[in-house]
């Protein structure tokens, strides 16, 4: 598929109402289909708007969704400004376009407080809700909180934290409340495979990033049901990994974000492995 | 003649007056005709023709054209009344009797009663003791009508001393929206829906109507009425009724409204509960709980919010349970009619947690149109399977704009046609529905507020359906 279109309305301390009408007439001028599979919601603080807005790049057409983009702001103003555009792509087999919906929503001042209150009259009936967090969550608080009480999935990249592995024991108390994702636990995925193919273990040596090494291990320590000693150098990729003293050879695969997030959006249930692999990397 | 009474009011501002301007814009108005308003507010024809035209330029539909305002302006007139005063409807009588002189209408009377109900029966004996002998009368009546069966009923007797039902318009806009006549279209122009539109292939049935907004100053009128009485007793229970009769023999009125009737009279609670808002967040803005309102007594019971689990004792609906709710200050504006199918005997999928229930959503209001949630396999390897939705959108459709309901129903009153308007049998129905709920909470204290501005309504609600292994659609 090719991008062929894209129309858009901006305003400026909008409402609901206005963003509602604005979705309708830009679909009404639109003689394209449009298609959404789910809600595609991206939490990202100011220094995460880049990164979010690259990664969304192309997930349409893998993913054709309602996408809310939730720029939290500092603003003098408690006001709510938007940018709403229909993105169409070519879809070559149908032989016409497919538009999806994109809304960009800058959250300021109090309004940032409460953005539950934002989404909901913007979801999507009857597919499911995915919450793309950039960055650390604010476990706790009250922007946070609300958030995944409202969504069906949280995504999060704890590459993006401080802190691994102490830092999972706080998303370990929300897995009862929302099924959750890290594009990190995607990324050990070659390496959880060569190491299956190897079994046991008791001692592992990984050179790279503390929470993939994290998790790798949790999991090893969750799947055997005893103990596994980590022993951990920094890297900024998985480059070595090491069992009992035999290296792990693990297909080369070097995904995108954009693959990495996709991946993740195509689940919908509570994943019992990665949970019990978080656990047990504590 | 198109007779508003309380036309110096908002309904008349926001509702009435672009009804009749679109239809003027449409070509849809009579030849001959005109329009009489008449309130307590003492002003002149030239004064209300001045506020009606900034009314019809802030709310009509359709874009403002002078020449068509003019045509509509040179037919509408103002005459003020006071309710009671016979001297003072003597004038107006004499107003429609100059008027039916001036503009040919023939006697020919449609008045539109948009007044408090307290003042309705009064109004019902001084038009209808003045009634022409010449040409036709005929009365439209706004909800609520009547606040308890036997209102409803002492009303409708009033009413019927004067007038013959078929000359009775009691007016539930929701019938007007095209969404709602489309569910008939839906159901009894299609065949493959009528088939599977049983108990034996429907799981349960919800119906929301909710609203995003408070009661917007209007905390003397809501304060009388609350959930139940606002929007359960008439525009709620007509959606039950449309989604669960049988079909008619014709697109008659009697017809349809018979079959509607007849699901009235099988509809019974099992369950209710209620709720009113407390402060919370709308649209990321804190606003505040109901009992914070202007004008609403601090410790007011009055519900915002009514959630129940109606049976329908019939053979196509015996066993199936429709959940409805209604409320103020919930997340968003919608009014949805879901019809949930019941899952498949045996899953044959391991990949399916994506997979739900085929769901029909018929939304009446925003984005009108229907929508059917199917299973379909994930393109690529192996074989998963989730629900994707395969959406109808009016507008897309045939991309027109949609009247507006007051359009459609002042019309079809010009016309005499009845279909979309609620009979008699049907309100008192209705309230007897009501009733059978609102007579036991006379006794009860509830606990408000018990759900936040901005939330989908009380966790009772939600226990309603959660007991019978069920949960609310997702909005």
């Amino acid at each position: 598929m090719s991008a062929v279109s894209d129309q858009e309305w901006t305003g400026r301390d909008v409402t609901i109402a206005q963003i509602e009408h604005e979705l309708a007439q830009l679909r009404s001028d639109s003689m394209d289909m449009r298609t959404s599979v789910m809600t595609h919601i991206a939490w990202a603080p100011p220094e995460w708007q880049g990164a979010a807005r690259d990664t969304l790049a192309g997930m349409a057409e893998r993913h054709p969704s309602r996408t809310l983009l939730l720029f939290p702001q500092d603003d003098e103003r408690d006001a709510l400004d938007a940018e709403v555009s229909l993105q169409c792509y070519t879809h070559a087999e149908l032989q016409r376009h497919v538009c999806t919906e994109v809304i960009e929503l800058r959250l300021c001042g109090r309004v940032a407080q409460a953005p539950a209150s934002v989404i909901l009259p913007l979801v999507l009936p009857d597919v499911p809700v995915f919450l793309r967090w950039r960055g650390e969550p604010p476990f706790g608080e009250p922007v946070f909180e609300q958030l995944i009480d409202v969504v069906d999935r949280l995504v999060v990249d704890s590459r993006e934290w401080e802190g691994a592995p102490a830092c999972y024991a706080k998303l370990v108390e929300v897995f009862d409340r929302v099924a959750v994702s890290d594009i990190v636990w995607a990324r050990t995925l070659r390496w959880r495979r060569a190491i299956a193919e190897r079994g046991g273990g008791r001692q592992l040596r990984v050179r790279g990033p503390i929470q993939e090494s994290s998790l790798l291990v949790g999991w090893l320590r969750s799947r055997l049901g005893h103990p596994v000693e980590l022993e951990h150098t920094d890297a900024d990729r998985i480059e070595l990994a090491v069992l009992d003293g035999e290296e792990i050879r693990a297909r080369e695969e070097r995904p995108s974000a954009s693959d990495l997030l996709s991946g993740e959006l195509d689940r919908f249930s509570r994943d019992p492995i990665y949970e019990s692999a978080v656990a047990a990397a504590l | 003649m198109f007779v508003i009474f309380g036309a110096s009011g908002d309904l008349t501002r926001r509702k009435l007056l672009p009804a009749l301007y679109a239809l003027a814009y449409r070509k849809m108005l009579p030849e001959r005709y005109a329009v009489l308003g008449s309130a307590r507010s003492p002003m002149s024809s030239e004064e209300f023709r001045n506020a009606m035209e900034e009314a019809v330029r802030a709310h009509a539909r359709v874009e403002f054209k002078q020449e068509v305002w003019d045509e509509l302006a040179a037919s509408t007139y103002y005459v003020p009344t006071e309710f009671g005063d016979d001297h003072m409807h003597d004038l107006v009588t004499e107003k429609l009797t100059e008027l039916d002189r001036e503009h040919g209408t023939e006697g020919n009377r449609l008045f539109y009663l948009a007044v408090p109900p307290s003042a309705i029966p009064m109004l019902i004996r001084e038009i209808g003791e003045r009634r022409a002998d010449d040409g036709w009368s005929r009365v439209i009546v706004e909800k609520p009508f009547g606040l308890d069966l036997a209102s409803a009923q002492r009303l409708n007797q009033e009413i019927l001393r004067y007038f013959r039902e078929n000359e009775v318009f009691r007016i539930d806009h929701y019938l007007g929206k095209e969404t709602v006549q489309n569910m008939l279209a839906l159901r009894f122009a299609n065949g493959i829906f009528e088939p599977l539109w049983t108990r034996q292939y429907v799981d349960h049935v919800q119906i929301t109507v909710a609203e995003s907004i408070g009661i917007e100053g209007r905390a003397a009128f809501y304060e009388k009425l609350g959930a139940s009485r606002d929007v359960f007793q008439n525009h709620l229970l007509q959606l039950v009724a449309i989604t669960a009769m049988e079909p008619p023999i014709d697109f008659d009125a009697d017809a349809v409204r018979n079959e509607k009737a007849k699901v009235l009279r099988a509809t019974e609670v099992d369950a209710v509960v209620r709720g009113q808002y407390g402060a919370g967040y709308v649209e990321g803005k804190m606003v505040p709980g109901y009992r914070e309102e202007e004008g609403v007594d601090p410790e007011s019971t009055i519900e915002t919010y009514v959630a129940a689990k109606l049976r329908i004792d019939t053979w196509r609906w015996a066993d199936t349970p429709f959940y409805v709710r209604t409320g103020k200050r919930l997340p968003r504006r919608e009014t949805t009619i879901t019809i949930q199918f019941k899952r498949v005997p045996q899953s044959l999928f391991t990949h399916a947690d994506g997979l739900r229930p085929n769901v029909l959503a018929i939304h009446v209001q925003p984005d009108e149109g229907v929508s059917l949630g199917i299973g379909a396999k994930v393109p690529g390897q192996g074989m998963t399977v989730r629900t994707v939705n395969m959406d109808f959108l009016y507008g897309g459709a045939f991309r027109t704009g949609l009247p507006e309901a007051y359009e459609r129903l002042i019309l079809d009153a010009m016309r005499g046609d009845p279909t979309l308007f609620t009979r008699a049998d049907e309100i008192e129905e209705q309230w007897r529905i009501v009733d059978s709920f609102r007579t036991p909470w006379a006794d009860q204290v509830p606990d408000f507020p018990n759900y936040d501005a901005g939330t989908w309504g009380t966790d009772e609600a939600d226990e309603l359906l959660h007991r019978d292994g069920r949960s609310w659609r997702r909005h």
